[in-house]
């Protein structure tokens, strides 16, 4: 897992994040970018149990509303009212 | 004995009581040294620093998702729930360390696409990444313009990172979103529907000939809002509950119903209300968002302070989230929600914050009453909040982002002035705000004092003290000279000598309307002024003087790239009234021709994609329940020309005058030849430099260099002589009638808006040498009455009674930059004297000054090692910007304006 699909990761820009318990920027590529051992899974449409049938670009299908529709793993989804812990 | 104190004992023996004169003894102001900011900005800004300019994905897929969700609903809804929507699940993001939050995005500095504004842009640069090919040639506009390589901007691409615009950084897995996104409006954009009904105007072919040419800069679909003062009166005086009750109690009572029989817009108030009622639950949503995610990190919180202070956050968000702000804090913290509520509902920049320190003053007023805040927490908060607005970016295209803005959003906070009761308006928040501006120095707010005579010598010290930091801001405007601006352009609609004591700048110069509402709070009844009208930016942009006077020379032809612009006159031009009569010709053809294809821009994106957040803010929208595109503000004639190189333009007609007319040294045959083979010299793009700073000779400079020297010795602008003056009191004659010929979409007439920006770098580029001397490529001088650099031979009075020759009030705004070396002002008394050049200036009827209180010297080593010089900052216009963002060619302009030693 990366540092980005942690619960304590905060975004900063297109190249790194911040640790919000370390407090420590990280990137998002390449070295140093492996989440650390207390990794919590944070709330992704990708960590969603109603998405689904992703692509290669990780596109894939949200069946969590009324009107199903794509979506894309990486969204971010603390806010998204029908998440449910995949 | 010194000076001082002998005038004073004069003053005692007088019996004078007065003792202004001394602001160290009576005003208790001294000149100590500059506190430093708190630890807590250190510490945020100094993160700042290594951020890059993001693009997101998140708004624009919740936006797109439920738009069409809500395919055929009416329009204003539509976009409200979509955009709501958006707003109610971006992911918010909060730092440890931050008392004030909310981003535009969940990055900390960036913005995202508006792909239903513009999706060609996206599309055609992201089909290209997608399929590994090269990135298509860039609109000419995008080509000609420079974005600086440094601070945060994203120039080229790297690793997982694409550029895009030249400034934003996206993440390559993001590209296939934006992709998708975009496509659904490939034919519905603002963007591509306006083309659609431009192109059936028969002569949009002499538009796309003033684009191409870059004679005229931008689009108005690229920045629809903007350039206009926002008002946060609705929620602090209501709080979002209240206002959504209200909305549903104003449903119950009209929906249905053609109110006062209006049968055009009479049925419209129902739907209006029925959008706010969707806007402002996502507002409420996204700040209770935001109090959420701050319960969730305090959660996890180990450091006591630090989940204290997460603790408090979600206190906050959740409070505003609902009801009317409890707190200065909270206060201040609401209107920065509605302020990037505001500025992300469209692509724009120029979203003015207004007179902050007099909306705010009750809030602060009744802690400090409480005992719950002291004046340092107060300034710490403000300085926190000047990272939070320096943060927000506008994504455009280069040409716009870097061509026109330089990066720099305008968000621009008004101070002094005058109260509804005609008293001064400065509050003691307003002296903080100054304190916060000159501790914690970052480009935004810009911060503009609106100069009055009856403002406290006290507060003008204050903010000329701050003015010495080098920052460039804040910037001075003549408040009287605004006041009568309000009073004769907006005569027609109302305007009352209450409401022009409410105007202020919007953006970085634009003089806008606005008006005073009653604040009840803290068992008191406050008049907080607020914006009243929409964007005062949008009509016929940025138009090169120089370029149109170049065009006249050249019989309607581009030399540079072959393109006719405009039908041959064919005339002879035998005096200078022939080449007046021939310039005011092509100008009224552009101007008639521009402001079709503008209106219609502007009239397709408020049928389509009509402001919300804007309609619920914005007096009286919600009382006439119309929103911002029915007319619902109070004040609509906002819409302007603005124009570029005025100065170029006005010393080129003074050199032709001369050498050609007058004294007939020359024909215009061989001035023109002059011209086209650029005096002799290599090109600014040959050599690099954007200046006169340098030159470079051809074989050919021995041929022309009569013929330059006569020119570079023509009359200049800026020294107090009649001979060019009158040229320029011509000029505003001439424009001043056309203006109210002119009708934006609104049916109400235009005016002039005097500003640059940065395009005077980008339009410079495009035109030839011209008959003052300037030469190919070079930028055309700065400002709209600012002397061209270093043509100012009698002293900075002698610029001021130029720059005066003709009455400011008529016109929207009139640009003077100075830049002044730092030993000319050092000390209390320099400060003085600073004071004394602004009054100097105000009182002969300036509209408006700024100052860059910096070195060449500094600026070229800034050239030469940016990373040494991460937080130097510069004026450039209405602006500050970080000089290592600045494109070379605006970078060699400032280093190369006129530098004052006083």
């Amino acid at each position: 897992m990366k540092h980005y699909e942690c619960k304590h990761f905060l975004a900063l820009d297109c190249e790194k994040g911040m640790c919000a318990v370390s407090r420590m920027i990280v990137p998002l590529d390449g070295e140093g970018s492996d989440a650390c051992p207390n990794f919590e899974c944070g709330k992704l449409c990708k960590f969603c149990a109603k998405f689904h049938d992703a692509d290669s670009h990780g596109i894939g299908t949200c069946s969590g509303f009324e009107k199903e529709t794509w979506a894309y793993g990486d969204c971010g989804a603390f806010c998204c009212e029908n998440f449910e812990n995949a | 004995m010194d000076k001082q104190t002998k005038i004073f004992e004069i003053l005692e023996a007088r019996n004078r009581q007065d003792k202004s004169l001394d602001v160290s003894v009576d005003a208790g102001y001294t000149e100590e040294e500059i506190p430093a900011p708190s630890p807590r900005f250190e510490k945020l800004i100094n993160i700042y620093y290594q951020m890059k300019n993001t693009i997101d994905m998140e708004i624009p897929y919740w936006y797109n998702r439920v738009w069409w969700e809500n395919e055929g609903d009416v329009p204003e809804i539509r976009r409200a729930k979509a955009y709501g929507a958006a707003l109610a699940h971006t992911t918010p993001t909060i730092w440890p360390g931050e008392l004030l939050v909310m981003n535009k995005t969940k990055n900390w500095r960036g913005a995202f696409p508006f792909p239903w504004v513009d999706a060609s842009f996206f599309n055609a640069q992201a089909e290209a990444l997608l399929a590994e090919a090269e990135a298509p040639a860039l609109a000419e506009a995008d080509r000609m313009s420079v974005v600086g390589a440094g601070g945060g901007n994203v120039t080229e691409s790297y690793g997982n990172v694409v550029s895009i615009a030249q400034k934003f950084g996206l993440r390559k897995e993001e590209v296939p979103i934006l992709v998708k996104i975009s496509r659904y409006w490939d034919n519905c954009s603002i963007e591509v529907v306006t083309q659609k009904y431009s192109e059936a105007i028969p002569d949009y072919y002499k538009y796309k000939a003033y684009r191409d040419t870059v004679l005229v800069m931008f689009d108005s679909w690229a920045i629809p809002q903007g350039r206009e003062i926002i008002n946060y009166y609705m929620p602090l005086e209501y709080g979002f509950d209240r206002i959504i009750e209200m909305c549903d109690e104003k449903i119950a009572e009209i929906l249905g119903l053609a109110e006062n029989g209006d049968g055009l817009l009479g049925m419209s108030r129902g739907y209006y209300y029925m959008a706010m009622k969707e806007i402002t639950k996502g507002l409420s949503a996204w700040a209770d968002n935001y109090g959420k995610r701050a319960e969730s990190l305090a959660e996890c919180e180990p450091d006591p302070q630090q989940k204290k202070e997460y603790e408090d956050i979600a206190v906050v968000m959740h409070n505003i989230a609902h009801k009317q702000p409890s707190t200065f804090r909270e206060a201040l913290q609401l209107t920065f929600l509605c302020h990037l509520a505001v500025v992300n509902e469209d692509p724009q920049s120029g979203q003015s914050i207004g007179r902050l320190g007099q909306v705010l003053q009750p809030f602060y007023e009744k802690d400090l009453e409480d005992g719950t805040i002291t004046e340092e927490e107060a300034i710490e908060l403000l300085e926190l909040y000047r990272i939070k607005i320096t943060s927000i970016e506008c994504f455009a295209s280069s040409g716009v982002t870097g061509g026109v803005l330089s990066g720099n959003t305008f968000n621009n906070l008004s101070l002094g002035g005058l109260a509804r009761d005609g008293l001064t308006a400065v509050t003691p928040l307003e002296y903080l705000i100054v304190e916060a501006g000159t501790r914690a120095r970052t480009t935004q707010p810009t911060l503009s004092v609106l100069y009055d005579e009856k403002t406290p010598e006290e507060f003008l010290m204050k903010a000329a003290r701050c003015c010495k930091g080098g920052q460039g801001y804040p910037a001075w405007m003549n408040n009287q000279c605004g006041m009568n601006y309000m009073l004769r352009h907006y005569h027609d609609e109302g305007m009352t000598v209450e409401d022009a004591r409410a105007w202020c700048l919007g953006g970085c110069l634009e003089s806008s309307p606005g008006c005073f509402l009653p604040l009840h709070y803290n068992g008191k009844t406050t008049w907080i002024p607020g914006g009243a009208a929409p964007t005062a930016g949008t009509g016929i942009h940025f138009t090169g003087l120089p370029k149109l006077l170049e065009l006249v020379l050249t019989n309607g032809v581009d030399k540079r790239t072959g393109i006719k612009v405009f039908e041959p006159h064919n005339r002879e031009l035998k005096t200078m009234d022939d080449v007046w009569d021939v310039w005011m010709d092509y100008m009224t053809e552009l101007c008639d021709i521009s402001l079709k294809v503008n209106n219609i821009q502007m009239d397709i994106w408020r049928k389509n994609n009509p402001p919300v957040v804007a309609s619920l803010l914005k007096p009286d929208c919600f009382t006439k329940g119309q929103t911002l595109s029915n007319m619902g503000c109070r004040y609509n004639s906002t819409i302007n020309f603005e124009s570029c190189g005025t100065v170029t333009f006005i010393n080129a007609m003074a050199s032709l005058k001369k050498n050609v007319f007058d004294e007939k040294k020359y024909t215009l045959d061989e001035m023109m030849d002059a011209l086209e083979h650029n005096f002799g010299f290599k090109t600014a793009f040959e050599t690099g430099v954007f200046s006169p700073d340098r030159r470079e000779a051809t074989d050919e400079a021995v041929k022309y260099e009569k013929i330059f020297t006569d020119c570079v010795n023509a009359p200049k602008f800026g020294n107090a002589d009649p001979y060019v003056d009158d040229l320029m009191v011509h000029y505003e004659d001439l424009m001043t009638a056309l203006m109210p010929t002119l009708k934006s979409y609104y049916g109400k007439p235009l005016y002039m808006c005097q500003i640059s920006v940065s395009t005077h770098g980008p339009q410079g580029a495009i035109t030839l040498a011209s008959a003052d001397g300037r030469l190919a490529g070079v930028t055309y001088a700065d400002g709209s009455v600012s002397p061209a650099a270093n043509t100012d031979k009698n002293g900075i009075y002698a610029v001021f009674t130029s720059a005066t020759c003709y009455d400011h009030s008529r016109n929207q705004n009139a640009q003077m930059n100075v830049k002044i070396h730092p030993s000319a002002v050092a000390g209390i008394n320099g400060t003085r004297k600073l004071l004394d050049v602004i009054r100097a200036y105000m009182r002969k009827g300036g509209f408006h000054v700024q100052f860059n209180i910096t070195s060449s010297k500094t600026l070229r080593e800034a050239q030469k090692k940016p990373d040494d010089y991460r937080d130097l900052m510069v004026r450039v216009a209405g602006f500050t910007q970080y000089w290592c963002e600045i494109g070379k060619p605006i970078q060699d302009e400032v280093i190369y304006r006129t530098e004052y030693e006083m």
